[in-house]
């Protein structure tokens, strides 16, 4: 009820607000209450507290404690993979699947939506990973950064140029508020909490635009680790208090990167409106220019794909992926009138990034699949090989292990095992299946039939797996099928509940993948390792391999329920290695484990990503960067307002232009 | 029970009902076509299945329709897995003197298998050669198949919902009409309170968080669209009992003693009838519609059963294969228009005004 109360007067207060910035005096403009002169506001008061408290990990310093000895770096000389000379202006068209349910970047359902246009792909970071170089970072509000192994802690200037989208500079009283922010209970991210207060270990202030920050472990991309933040505005978040959800739950906070949204822009249920923050501080830097060209950015709200599709070659948004075999072959061939006169232009990038881990998820814990040669036996039987082939049209390759789309191959020759009806009746036959039931499903012994279920939350895989379900058959193996609803089927594979999840995890564009969250035993089990007083610990480091545990860990991403001793010792070690050298040794003997034991039956991916754009969206030489995992993640495109004009008359006039059907395979392996 | 059945079948007053109905002839024909299709859905897997009628093989005869499966070695192929009677029919019409030979069904076709091997998933436009007569899907399975077991899995469906919703509506709606009294009136609010609650939205929210094992799936579905359904029979129920219940036979028989039981179920039931039987073919054409709106949205059988919704689903994804969607869309209009007429006769028949038409 308060909330309805107060709802009218902060909208009048957010309207006023915009209305005063756009009057061109931003430096000014009242953001938020607290620049009022009532004192400090009940946020500062906490932090002041905080820092006070806990200075082991908020160390204000001086300038002159800054160590000489550092060796301060840039990225001067990295090659750009933007073009500088894209044209600016213009209004770029898009949709958005549905309408965000808050403007917050951060706290409940911020994840997805509008988060990735207002933060992910826009916000600008210390620094950030080179696309084209994977290991190197390029300058982002950091215009230079030292590395200090020995204390485990990399240094930062800020750029000085930095601003806010309304004006402010970008200091360090900004990183460490981030600090604050991220490690504070009132957001109601324990995730983020948790992840903040176990990856960093201090933060040291020295000057203004000077700073360090102290990791808890090192690795070759430690300054990744440290500098690829994005900082929160301290000014614009002085009401950050415990119910700061509800108060922000539709306030856009100032942006370090080229695009706000304004009040004004945001027309509900409808479509929401990206502006080019005037003058960007970025605009002219190395590795910024020639990106996030349109001024204005449209996101129309299209549910569908298919309706989504449709507005897409109506022309009513200017760009559509169209990666499924669907819209690729079929809604959209080389044929379509659009395409052949050349007002539509089609697309295909190979691009170079981790790949989502689809594949079967076995949950070793239950009845059969605890058998090795049950779940090798699963390999075989599982004919992805015809699902990459058919399904997929020849596009999708097979994963040949978990780790594919890394620089380096995680293991040099393990590739998956091929479907194959007879060697999977082997290992069947091996784990005690030696005779065909009447309906063709082999049974063992005891009378138990080799059946299975496949659960996903994923609608688009309902006519995948039918076709998995009748290649099984061939090899005895029934599966039933499963598709829950996205929250139910989540959580039953979080609690592990499910005999085999065909689901993938997204992966963030890094230099080397986890094992720790997938493969760790304790991630199966709270009681994996018990220390000498038989306290549950959470390392095989710090105690003994339970023999028979008990007690499964929940909310894990440890879905094939893997408890293997040897196999965490060297993810132990894997995480705590600080050379590349160690870490590749290290991966090569864990994806050997992990292939002998089969816990996860090797999907599919798609080595590319596919676009369909009006002939008027331009993008730089070779089209786009080689870690990109879409054509928009890394804004290079621009929008030519003569050509999108020219296009409209040789529609209505039937003139026609080349065919553009282009193939970038320049990254390709 | 036996005094029950000779007075359906012989009462000369049904008899006139029946006869009635049989002048009405578009009613007629509906009811002769629907039957029939019924019927032949129950021997569906004669008609269209991938497994031969009859096999003779090596100087044996195989019937393959029911029961085990044969494996491909037993023909002479080199797997163990279930033969395919195509490629078997293909093999043996290609040797020149063999005596063995091959019957398929009309349609040779399975509702579940991939009907192009080695050949990209699209759904492909209807072909007579290859007894494709409505095309494929977009994971290459016969359409027709799908709408012929889609069909006989509606039957069954709408089947056990007519039984059950009118079981728990019948009996609840007689008890509320011959108790009466704050019975009547307590009954009548839970009703209000239960059929306010939106049944779609209640259907998905349940639908999403039962786990979907095959087989029961349809059971559980069938349990939750009933669980929503029975309180509109109740109302017709309790209505035509408290008419009844004012009549002098109901008044004979509780002066001979008879039971709650025995007065509703033996002596106020056969009577009301005529009003349940005018209900059930739109009960039937309502469950059709349920279901298929379920299917389509994603929340009812699950995959790979054959279902009407999940064909108009992927007909609307697939707009440029126009069968699919043009199949499923044909096959359900008729269908509900069918069982429409046939209600529509029914409730004219009987009709105790015999003057009155419906247009």
């Amino acid at each position: 009820m308060k909330m309805l109360s107060t709802l009218p007067t902060r909208l009048l207060f957010i309207l006023l607000a915009t209305a005063l910035a756009g009057c061109g005096r931003k430096e000014s403009a009242p953001t938020t209450t607290a620049d009022a002169d009532a004192g400090p506001s009940v946020m500062e008061t906490d932090l002041a507290r905080t820092v006070a408290e806990q200075t082991e990990f908020y160390k204000i310093k001086t300038p002159a404690d800054l160590p000489t000895s550092l060796n301060w770096v840039n990225s001067d000389h990295l090659p750009e993979f933007a073009n500088p000379n894209a044209k600016q202006g213009g209004t770029f068209r898009y949709y958005i699947a549905d309408f965000p349910r808050t403007t917050r970047t951060i706290g409940p359902d911020a994840t997805g939506g509008i988060r990735t246009y207002l933060l992910d792909y826009i916000g600008v970071p210390y620094v950030q990973t080179h696309p084209n170089l994977p290991g190197e970072v390029y300058a982002g509000l950091a215009e230079s950064w030292a590395l200090d192994q020995s204390t485990r802690t990399v240094y930062f200037r800020l750029n000085p140029k930095a601003t806010w989208s309304d004006g402010r500079p970008v200091t360090t009283a900004d990183v460490v508020f981030s600090f604050y922010f991220m490690r504070s209970p009132h957001l109601r991210e324990p995730w983020y909490n948790d992840y903040y207060t176990k990856t960093y270990t201090a933060i040291s202030i020295y000057d203004e635009h000077t700073f360090a920050i102290t990791l808890a472990g090192w690795g070759p991309d430690a300054v990744v680790r440290a500098g690829n933040l994005v900082p929160y505005a301290r000014h614009a978040l002085q009401e950050f208090a415990s119910d700061w959800i509800e108060k922000f739950q539709w306030r856009v906070l100032p942006t370090t990167g080229a695009y706000e949204l304004l009040e004004r822009n945001i027309e509900r249920g409808r479509a929401v409106t990206l502006t080019k923050v005037k003058d960007w501080w970025a605009r002219d830097l190395r590795f910024w220019r020639g990106r996030f060209n349109p001024d204005r950015y449209r996101l129309d709200v299209i549910r569908d794909p298919d309706k989504a599709f449709e507005a897409f070659v109506r022309g009513d948004i200017d760009m559509f992926p169209i990666g499924q075999p669907k819209f690729w072959y079929e809604s959209l061939p080389d044929t379509h009138p659009e395409v052949a006169a050349g007002y539509i232009a089609k697309t295909k990038f190979f691009n170079k990034t981790p790949r989502p881990d689809w594949g079967l998820w076995i949950n070793s814990s239950k009845p059969q699949l605890n058998q090795v040669e049950v779940r090798l036996g699963l390999h075989h039987a599982t004919n992805f090989d015809l699902v990459c082939a058919q399904y997929f049209r020849g596009d999708a390759v097979r994963m040949e292990t978990r780790s594919d789309g890394y620089g380096w191959r995680m293991h040099p020759d393990i590739t998956a095992r091929r479907f194959d009806p007879v060697k999977a009746r082997e290992h069947f036959a091996a784990a005690g299946f030696t005779t065909q039931g009447p309906d063709g499903v082999l049974i063992n012994a005891t009378g138990q039939r080799l059946s299975f279920t496949i659960s996903t939350y994923l609608p688009s895989l309902r006519d995948l797996l039918p076709i998995l379900q009748q290649e099984a058959l061939k090899a005895g193996l029934e599966f039933k099928l499963e598709v829950l609803d996205q929250t139910t089927g989540w959580k039953k594979m979080q609690e592990k509940q499910h005999e085999i999840a065909l689901i993938a995890l997204s992966r963030s564009v890094e230099l080397y993948p986890r094992y720790w969250e997938m493969f760790h035993g304790s991630n199966a089990y709270e009681d994996a390792y018990l220390a000498a007083d038989g306290r549950f610990v959470l390392k095989h480091s710090e105690g003994t391999p339970n023999p028979a545990p008990s007690k499964v860990r929940v909310q894990t991403n440890n879905m094939t329920m893997t408890f293997d001793p040897e196999l965490d010792r060297l993810i132990e070690a894997y995480d705590e290695a600080e050379t590349l050298d160690d870490i590749k040794r290290y991966a090569q003997d864990m994806e050997q484990i992990i292939h002998d034991q089969g816990w996860w039956v090797n999907g599919w991916s798609l080595p590319f990503h596919r676009t369909g754009y009006w002939r008027y969206v331009q993008w730089p030489e070779g089209f786009n960067a080689m870690q990109s995992r879409n054509a928009e993640e890394f804004f290079l495109h621009w929008v030519d307002e003569d050509e999108r004009a020219a296009t409209a008359a040789a529609r209505r006039s039937g003139q026609k232009f080349p065919t553009q059907i282009l193939i970038f395979d320049q990254f390709k392996n | 029970m036996p005094r029950l059945l000779p007075r359906l079948s012989l009462d000369p007053l049904t008899q006139k009902k029946l006869r009635r109905f049989r002048s009405i002839r578009r009613a007629y024909v509906s009811f002769l076509i629907l039957t029939a299709a019924i019927l032949l859905s129950i021997i569906a897997e004669l008609l269209v299945n991938s497994r031969a009628l009859v096999v003779s093989y090596e100087g044996e005869i195989y019937f393959p329709t029911y029961g085990a499966i044969h494996t491909g070695k037993e023909f002479g192929f080199d797997y163990d897995y279930e033969v395919n009677y195509r490629a078997l029919a293909e093999r043996i019409a290609a040797e020149p003197d063999s005596d063995n030979w091959v019957i398929m069904p009309i349609v040779p076709y399975d509702p579940l298998e991939n009907c192009y091997p080695g050949e990209p998933f699209k759904p492909r436009a209807p072909t007579t050669t290859e007894g494709h007569y409505l095309g494929t899907d977009q994971i290459n399975r016969d359409i027709l198949a799908r709408l012929v077991y889609g069909f006989r899995n509606a039957l069954i469906f709408s089947s056990a919902f007519l039984v059950f919703t009118y079981l728990i509506g019948i009996t609840i709606g007689c008890l509320m009409g011959y108790f009466g009294g704050w019975f009547d009136l307590l009954v009548q609010r839970i009703i209000e309170v239960w059929s306010n609650i939106p049944f779609l939205f209640v259907v998905i929210i349940v639908a999403s968080v039962i786990p979907a094992g095959i087989g029961m799936n349809l059971w559980i579905l069938l349990g939750i669209v009933v669980l929503f359904s029975w309180t509109s029979m109740t109302y017709y129920m309790r209505s035509v009992t408290y008419r009844e219940k004012a009549r002098d036979y109901v008044h004979a028989a509780q002066v001979l003693g008879a039971g709650t039981g025995r007065i509703i179920f033996r002596h106020i039931m056969p009577n009301i009838l005529s009003t349940i039987v005018t209900f059930i073919p739109f009960t039937v054409s309502g469950a059709i519609s349920a279901l298929t709106s379920l299917d389509f949205l994603g929340f009812g059988l699950p995959p790979p059963t054959p279902s009407w919704g999940e064909l108009l689903r992927q007909g609307t994804a697939n707009l440029n294969a126009p069968w699919i969607v043009a199949s499923a869309f044909t096959a359900l209009t008729l269908v509900l228009t069918l069982v429409t007429f046939v209600g529509e006769a029914i409730r004219e028949a009987f009709d105790p005004k015999k003057f009155t038409t419906y247009q």
